[in-house]
């Protein structure tokens, strides 16, 4: 007998039917987790129990083009701890009393840390490796020493700005550093350290321990000697007027490479802290300012490229012109009266350039400073580089092409003014500026290269050969006096312009003195741009504020790069045809001697320093130049020992060791060179007489040690 | 006692559920080993209960299950009672006054106690109204019987444990005959209540009677990371149980190896979210074996139910059966994101005195209506 109705038993069946069914639903749930979302939630299981501490990586080397360091990467031990292990081990107390003592460390608070519930501290990081020596021999649980790099630059307030800053984890923070990062910076390495759900690490766990990848090294265009020069002779302008900023920038014209870069106030990148942040702005790319007259360089090189001059031409200067309502006046309201065009470049003439500006017309001068690489960024390979503030094309008015013309109202970054006068200097060709030449992995790869960048030919070869022949008139003839640098040919053009205050008009008392130039005029090898901005006292002009910083800078590079001196075959129309002579070998010959030597050949001596023995003279013996030419003959104090194959040690102390290395050699004596920087200890002492041949023991320094 | 009924037993049954019972202590080894100093304490506690729960059967099995129909309201009376003593008396673990300890004796959870005194109870109650539950008239007595004891638990409150009262009540009264129309639109209405006050709650502040975690977890299932604390609230337990499964893969990480587990990354993981342990250290293969391990019990049970002499043993049966079948959906369901946590143990596996025994009890039950059913194989 069935004792279950007939609709029980249907009901249990649906029952069966649902019961199979949810049974199913779960195991295919169950499915979705494990296989579809499963390489996601494992990845999420492991995250949970590792914990990670960043280990920073050795940051590559960064050179200059001759393969010195500038900026290296010095490792150090940093103690970390393991609180559980240390706990476990039941000497917390002794740990906390050793440590406290050997790191100067507060015990109480050392102690707290190192029983916290968490997987991993630092205890200090990057201690001296005699506290990391004994540290290692304590060999305490829990506590592990691990090796820290952090970045070093050796020479101090040297091409900071470039070299940039390196954060205390070691990553580039500012210039080149920041710009690769990536490359320099290397890969982080890990400490791995699996913990559970409150944070505590597993006793048993490994502490995996990734080790960082260091960075590849970098090799830039800059040349630590020039600039070092231009670092030297930018702190004399800089401090000797109480600038508020001031900016250097040495670059070849023919690939774009910038051998020198320097702006003021500045930092040493070992302490940023200790100065203002406003010191780490890099003038020389991160700020523009109204160029004045060398900009007048740009509006001559469009309009003889456009023709709207010619050698024919003439302008008429009564000191003043009217554009619509405004007058504009040439510099002192001084009357240049008739003049070619090369002389109102010479004379660096406003009413002339205003007149040349209107001729060229708002369209074909946008067209021009655009093409020369104006309001827009340059490239450079640093960061925070300025794109300048150009008048807006679509509202430009007349009065505002005449005071382009000559180089007010548009506000440009020395850099792009830098690489718009190479554009002349390089046969119209705008080359693309760069720091950046190589980067070398740790093996000596070449991991990348910048090749030179021509951006665009912006004018013609002829146009630019014959605007670098009036610009050497300028320097010749013209405002640009002081920049003449005796044995080269130099062209370039000053500028004197009004700062705009706060107000937006220009103020009475503060301008911005700049010189640009090249050298030599024909084919040239360096461009430089010389901004001092605010400097105080007279004359604020850029002929007698930058360009002997020009000079200097120019002078000392183009001997250290050894570029042959003016040759009379090359000669021109504005230098007068000289007879040649060699320059004879003076050096070590008293001051006496070597005048006489000289004037024999019909050469003048220029005397520097005391003394009267010559340890150096410039040009080196051999160079041909013409007749009347300068020698400069430097002077040791010392005497000269009266034995033949004798020779005196001069004084070298803070001299550069490529300087020192010189000086020697030109003595006959042997270098053995101690560390790097400046010389600051000899053996033997200067003065002492020893025999051509001997070795010189020098110890060099970095600045600012 | 009939020891030739005894051949009647559903051998399957008893092996799987023999298979399940190791099983559990298997894991649950694994599962407490890190909780407590000594790593056998959880597994000494539950192979204590497991063998009280063996003694269980072997004495129910030796009475007729039809005899207990007449103590019917005494069972009732029994379960209401211990349902007010806890509330009165009973402790406070989490928010919920679940527990009751008397003397020496280890604390005991009434509730679970009380799903089977209600169940045997209510097989007995729907037997008389048998071909009367067409109408809600007929009907309403039912609900209030079992009323009184889901009230109690909502008391105390006890969500999960209130839920089961309800899967049971509904398959033990549809398969009554109850009218499935009724049933359902019931069901519907309760579901649609809820859903609003919840929602009324949420955005209109309206008062519930549960605490306010409890009502966070409700919701939070469906996107565990979006608790207000990025995954550390109350999603927490929901995405550390998925992240346990999910990283199990096909095979696990091995028994004491699962990361989550052992690092306590994964609360609970001995009692309500053992399952979870399953999923991480055994894989797919040890997550699926258990579901198939509880398929086995369940329709085999529901084959038992079938064939039992009458009525009151198919309800008791499908009582049980229900109350399992919540049980083990519920517990698996939260650990992989399917259900809201409501923390209530899976049969024969979360570690737990009250329930292991309670569910070895119903073991003894199904196995008495088994061995004194039908002999005709479903």
């Amino acid at each position: 007998m069935q004792t279950t109705s007939l609709l029980v038993r249907k009901r249990i069946a649906t029952l069966f039917f649902l019961f199979t069914l949810s049974i199913f639903l779960l195991g295919g749930r169950v499915f979705w987790i494990q296989f579809v979302r499963g390489a996601e939630l494992s990845a999420q299981a492991e995250q949970n129990r590792m914990r990670d501490e960043p280990v920073a990586s050795k940051r590559g080397i960064i050179y200059d083009r001759n393969g010195n360091e500038l900026a290296i990467s010095v490792s150090a031990d940093s103690v970390c701890a393991y609180p559980a292990e240390v706990v476990a081990s039941q000497r917390h107390e002794e740990i906390a009393r050793k440590l406290a003592t050997l790191l100067d460390m507060d015990q109480e608070k050392l102690l707290t840390t190192l029983t916290k519930r968490t997987s991993f501290v630092w205890i200090k990081r990057q201690i001296k490796p005699e506290q990391a020596q004994k540290i290692r021999e304590m060999d305490l649980p829990g506590i592990r020493l691990t090796e820290e790099s952090h970045r070093q630059y050796p020479n101090g307030v040297f091409c900071s700005h470039v070299l940039g800053i390196s954060g205390v984890d070691n990553t580039g923070l500012e210039g080149i550093d920041h710009y690769y990062d990536e490359l320099v910076g290397g890969t982080k390495g890990r400490i791995v350290v699996e913990k559970d759900a409150a944070n505590r690490p597993i006793p048993e766990a490994t502490h995996k321990y990734i080790s960082p990848v260091d960075g590849a090294n970098l090799i830039l265009t800059i040349d630590e000697t020039i600039q070092y020069i231009a670092e030297r002779e930018l702190d004399k302008v800089f401090k000797e007027r109480q600038a508020k900023a001031a900016a250097v920038i040495v670059m070849d014209p023919k690939t774009g490479e910038i051998m020198a870069m320097a702006s003021r106030p500045t930092f040493d990148p070992n302490n940023f802290g200790k100065s203002p942040a406003a010191n780490r702005r890099n003038f020389a790319i991160n700020d523009a300012y109204e160029p004045g007259s060398t900009m007048k360089i740009v509006t001559a090189a469009m309009a003889m490229e456009e023709k709207v001059v010619n050698d024919q031409s003439r302008f008429f200067c009564p000191g003043y012109i009217k554009v619509g309502k405004e007058t504009i006046g040439c510099a002192d309201r001084k009357a240049h009266g008739s003049q070619t065009f090369a002389e109102i470049v010479e004379n660096s003439c406003n009413v002339g350039f205003v007149q040349v500006g209107l001729d060229i017309g708002l369209e074909k001068y946008f067209r021009y400073i655009n093409a020369f690489g104006f309001g827009k960024l340059t490239g450079v390979d640093l960061p925070g580089e300025s794109e300048g503030i150009l008048v807006p094309e679509k509202s430009a008015k007349q009065i505002d092409l005449a005071t382009m013309a000559m180089g007010q109202a548009n506000a440009v970054t020395p850099i792009q003014l830098t690489a718009a006068v190479a554009a002349v200097a390089n046969d119209g060709k705008l080359m693309k500026p760069h720091v950046m030449k190589k980067v070398i992995d740790n093996k000596g790869n070449v991991v990348k290269e910048n090749d030179p960048v021509t951006v665009k030919q912006v004018i013609s070869k002829n146009t630019a050969q014959q605007l670098c022949s009036i610009l050497e008139g300028e320097v010749v003839n013209g405002t640009g006096k002081n920049a003449y640098i005796e044995g080269y040919r130099v062209g370039g053009k000053t500028g004197t312009a009004q700062k705009v205050g706060a107000d937006g008009r220009y103020m009475k008392s503060e301008y911005v003195a700049s010189f640009v130039g090249f050298a030599p005029a024909v084919d040239p090898r360096l461009v430089c741009l010389v901004v001092v901005d605010a400097p105080k006292g007279y004359p604020y002009y850029g002929g007698w504020v930058a360009a002997p910083v020009f000079k200097n800078i120019m002078q000392d590079a183009l001997h250290y790069l050894e570029v042959p001196m003016y040759k009379s075959e090359e000669n021109d129309k504005t230098i007068e045809k000289a007879e040649n002579v060699l320059v004879p070998d003076v050096v070590n010959l008293p001051l006496a001697e070597a005048i006489s030597a000289l004037n024999s050949r019909g050469l003048k001596a220029k005397v520097s320093g005391d003394g009267n023995i010559v340890w150096q003279q410039t040009p080196k013996p051999k160079t041909k130049v013409q007749k009347n030419a300068q020698v400069i003959l430097s002077l040791s104090p010392f005497e000269k020992g009266d034995k033949d194959g004798e020779v005196t040690i001069p004084d070298l102390q803070g001299k550069s060791m490529r300087e020192v290395a010189k000086i020697l050699s030109d003595l006959g004596l042997h270098l053995i060179p101690e560390g790097y920087g400046l010389a600051y200890e000899q053996s033997p002492v200067a003065g002492k007489v020893v025999s051509r041949g001997s070795s010189i023991k020098v110890k060099f320094q970095p600045v600012g040690e | 006692m009939e020891i030739k009924r005894l051949k009647f037993i559903d051998k399957s049954y008893v092996i799987t559920l023999l298979i399940l019972l190791i099983f559990g202590l298997v894991v649950l080894t694994s599962a407490s080993s890190s909780i407590s100093s000594d790593p056998y304490f959880y597994l000494k506690k539950q192979i204590t209960s497991i063998v009280l729960g063996v003694i269980a059967i072997i004495i129910i099995l030796r009475y007729e299950y039809v005899e207990l129909k007449q103590y019917s309201w005494f069972l009732y009376g029994l379960a209401v009672l211990m349902l007010i003593v806890v509330l009165v008396l009973g402790e406070e673990v989490r928010g919920t006054t679940g527990w009751i300890s008397i003397g020496p004796l280890p604390a005991i959870q009434p509730a679970e106690f009380t799903k089977i005194l209600l169940i045997l109870a209510f097989a007995d109650f729907l037997e008389r109204r048998k071909g009367e539950l067409n109408t809600l008239a007929q009907m309403l007595p039912c609900f209030a019987y079992m009323g009184l004891p889901f009230i109690l638990i909502m008391l105390q409150p006890d969500l999960g444990t209130a839920l089961v009262y309800i899967a049971i009540t509904l398959v033990m009264m549809y398969a009554a005959g109850a009218n499935p129309k009724i049933l359902f639109t019931l069901l519907f209405s309760a579901v649609l209540l809820t859903v609003l006050l919840f929602l009324a709650h949420v955005h209109l502040g309206l008062p519930l009677p549960l605490e306010d975690y409890q009502i966070k977890r409700l919701i939070v299932f469906l996107d565990p990371y979006n608790d207000g604390q990025g995954g550390r609230g109350p999603g927490w337990n929901t995405i550390q149980s998925l992240v346990a499964i999910g990283s199990g893969g096909l095979t696990g990480k091995g028994l004491f190896n699962g990361t989550q587990v052992q690092l306590n990354f994964l609360p609970e993981h001995h009692t309500d979210f053992i399952y979870a342990v399953i999923g991480e250290e055994l894989g797919f293969v040890g997550a699926v074996f258990v579901i198939i391990l509880y398929g086995i019990l369940i329709l085999r049970a529901v084959n038992i139910s079938y064939n039992a002499k009458e009525l009151y043993g198919t309800l008791m049966v499908l009582g049980i059966t229900a109350m399992w079948l919540f049980h083990i959906f519920e517990s698996i369901g939260m650990s992989i994101g399917l259900m809201p946590v409501t923390g209530i143990p899976l049969p024969f596996l979360s570690y737990g005195g009250s329930s292991m025994l309670t569910n070895l009890i119903a073991v003894g039950l199904i196995l008495n209506v088994n061995i004194r059913g039908k002999k005709i194989v479903f």
